[in-house]
């Protein structure tokens, strides 16, 4: 239905599902091919509307405002937000067909769901989803699985790509109404609170494989002696991994200490830890010169292969 | 008239940051470069493939996610560079551990606290092409990846400047001009910023890194041995920064099952019962039981 004449009586003008997944295929590809401090995604967004002001408006001057419209200040998670675009364009096409929308009603929409979208976006994508399946495929990866980042690649994609079509879709359908209620509904609530069900899981099961402290103080009393280590260790297993990393979490989450100072922290710690103050250390182990300069535990599981191949 | 004023700016900042990009590797190339050529460098090609891969990792090419969701993780990058220099099982290796710092890696609001990407394709580069070992590499990716931050703010500073030449086609209603603006430009921009950085870095770097680490093997071990044990701690750091975000209410418990379970199955290493995979079929099922009987509950107490 590209007509010529396009002030006529009534012109009605609407978008085919091409048209939406062409807008849809733009915003995937482009939303942050010129990601800037100035508008953040606006120009994308403006990308991503161009097939549907093509299709919609044909007085130069709508599409002069229609463009201006969608070049403003826009930011928002790329996959779940797509929701806001789909609702924007079925707010576009009515308007095009003679509704009474002005553009405070479409930037409304815009710079009133974004924000929310970001937070729930960010959490479910880069906060949920992309960790546990990152965690699965370093844990194959590091155990010299291949399949490890290929497996994450392909999981990763599909479900980003399968999640952004999925909300594209339902925010075009449903309408701003929609995307409210689907956020009111609970059903978001609920993935997150599964998905921090097993990203509690996988983190556990990462610091057991990935985290590794070691105290190498001997404690002889009479003339027995005892690695504390190994005392430790027969209290729980691994205990030493486990309350290091929820130590770094208190710091980190309870006393608001920076993650760059921590990093600093403790790379000084590992080398003051590795520092022979007593001659010659054959293998590195925390806090043995500092107690014990005779005393040497060999270093944990992969052993001290500096010059691999 | 605007838009060519604002061009004019545009071109001007490029032409500045890409010249001081260009002075600061030219001022630093001689002196690393200086250390000879050796067996264990990286080819001028591999290093070209890196930077590529460098820059597709920010760019929009692989469908947006493939990109930032797919090549810029450390455990993709290092597998992809551990291709281009002939050990992906190792490469892979690399990155997996370089990339456990980054598990708490969040891009919100325009701003990023790290560059993963670059301490992925770089760091595994340099400690592949290096020589130095998974775990005693991460202290180096997390270097790199500092470094690489300044990328990223320039990108954003400059870019800015793109959405101007978008104003003035859409004030001309060119809808083609204002999609164009989006893309063609920035990502030239990008290519520059990005590509060559991290190609000469690889390039030049290292050679740097595996004298390095025969110097210090002679001289001072005990930094190699540090360069392990911060391998062993610095981990905690990107699990916490990820614990931040859901270490809380009614699912801590299961941070605990997880980490029980992995000890005594032997997740991770040679001959245990119990891999990673197994772990997340617990977990799923776990999940879905915990939703089923609690999960009307949490979701009501947060919507009240």
């Amino acid at each position: 239905m590209t007509a010529e004449t396009p002030n006529t009586e009534q012109p009605r003008v609407s978008l085919t599902r091409g048209d939406v997944r062409w807008s849809f295929w733009l915003w995937t590809f482009f939303s942050h091919a010129n990601y800037n401090y100035e508008r953040l995604q606006g120009t994308a967004f403006a990308q991503a509307m161009a097939p549907i002001i093509r299709k919609l408006y044909k007085d130069p001057e709508e599409i002069k405002a229609a463009l201006k419209r969608h070049l403003v200040f826009f930011n928002t998670e790329p996959n779940v937000g797509g929701v806001i675009h789909g609702a924007v364009i079925a707010l576009e096409e009515q308007r095009a067909n003679g509704a009474d929308i002005d553009d405070d009603a479409i930037n409304s929409v815009k710079s009133g769901l974004m924000g929310p979208l970001a937070g729930v976006g960010d959490t479910i994508s880069q906060g949920t989803i992309t960790p546990i399946l990152l965690a699965m495929g370093i844990s194959l990866a590091q155990a010299g699985n291949v399949l490890g980042p290929i497996l994450y690649f392909v999981l990763e994609v599909g479900i980003m790509l399968s999640i952004a079509y999925f909300m594209w879709m339902q925010g075009y359908d449903r309408g701003r109404e929609g995307v409210t209620s689907m956020l009111r509904s609970g059903l978001l609530d609920r993935v997150i609170l599964g998905a921090g069900v097993l990203g509690n899981i996988v983190l556990g099961a990462l610091t057991a494989q990935f985290v590794t402290v070691f105290v190498t103080l001997q404690v002889t009393i009479d003339d027995a002696s005892f690695q504390l280590h190994e005392l430790l260790n027969q209290v729980l297993p691994g205990i030493l991994p486990l309350a290091f990393v929820l130590l770094t979490w208190y710091l980190l989450a309870r006393r608001r200490v920076s993650p760059i100072w921590l990093l600093v922290i403790y790379l000084g710690v590992a080398m003051i830890g590795a520092f022979p103050f007593w001659g010659d250390q054959a293998c590195p182990s925390i806090l043995n010169p500092f107690f014990q300069p005779d005393y040497c535990v060999p270093p944990p599981p992969e052993g001290a292969a500096f010059l691999g191949g | 008239m605007e838009r060519l004023a604002s061009s004019r700016r545009a071109v001007g900042a490029a032409v500045a940051v890409s010249v001081a990009v260009f002075a600061l590797l030219a001022m630093a190339g001689p002196a690393l470069a200086q250390n000879g050529e050796g067996e264990t460098g990286v080819s001028l090609f591999q290093a070209i493939l890196v930077g590529i891969g460098y820059y597709l990792s920010n760019s929009p090419w692989l469908a947006g996610n493939g990109g930032f969701f797919g090549l810029y993780r450390p455990l993709v990058a290092g597998f992809l560079v551990g291709i281009i220099l002939g050990d992906p099982v190792e490469g892979a290796r690399i990155g997996a551990a370089i990339n456990i710092l980054y598990l708490g890696f969040i891009s919100a609001g325009g701003s990023i606290p790290a560059d993963p990407s670059v301490a992925g394709w770089v760091g595994t580069a340099l400690a592949l092409g290096g020589g130095l070992d998974a775990q005693a590499a991460i202290a180096l990716g997390v270097a790199v990846g500092t470094l690489g931050t300044f990328i990223f703010f320039t990108r954003m500073s400059v870019d800015a400047v793109f959405a101007h030449w978008a104003d003035a086609r859409a004030e001309a209603g060119d809808i083609t001009g204002v999609s164009r603006m989006n893309w063609l430009p920035p990502q030239i921009f990008l290519f520059i910023i990005s590509f060559f950085p991290a190609m000469l870095a690889v390039y030049l770097g290292s050679q740097v890194v595996s004298d390095a680490i025969v110097w210090l093997t002679d001289n001072a071990p005990w930094i190699l041995s540090g360069l392990q044990i911060a391998g062993g701690l610095l981990p905690a750091i990107g699990i916490a920064m990820n614990m931040r975000f859901i270490f809380r209410g009614s699912v801590v418990p299961y941070f605990f099952i997880g980490y029980i379970l992995a000890v005594a199955g032997g997740v991770g290493q040679e001959g245990g019962a119990l891999n990673i995979v197994s772990l997340g079929i617990i977990g799923v099922a776990l999940a879905f039981l915990h939703v089923w009987f609690v999960g009307d509950r949490v979701v009501q107490s947060r919507g009240a």
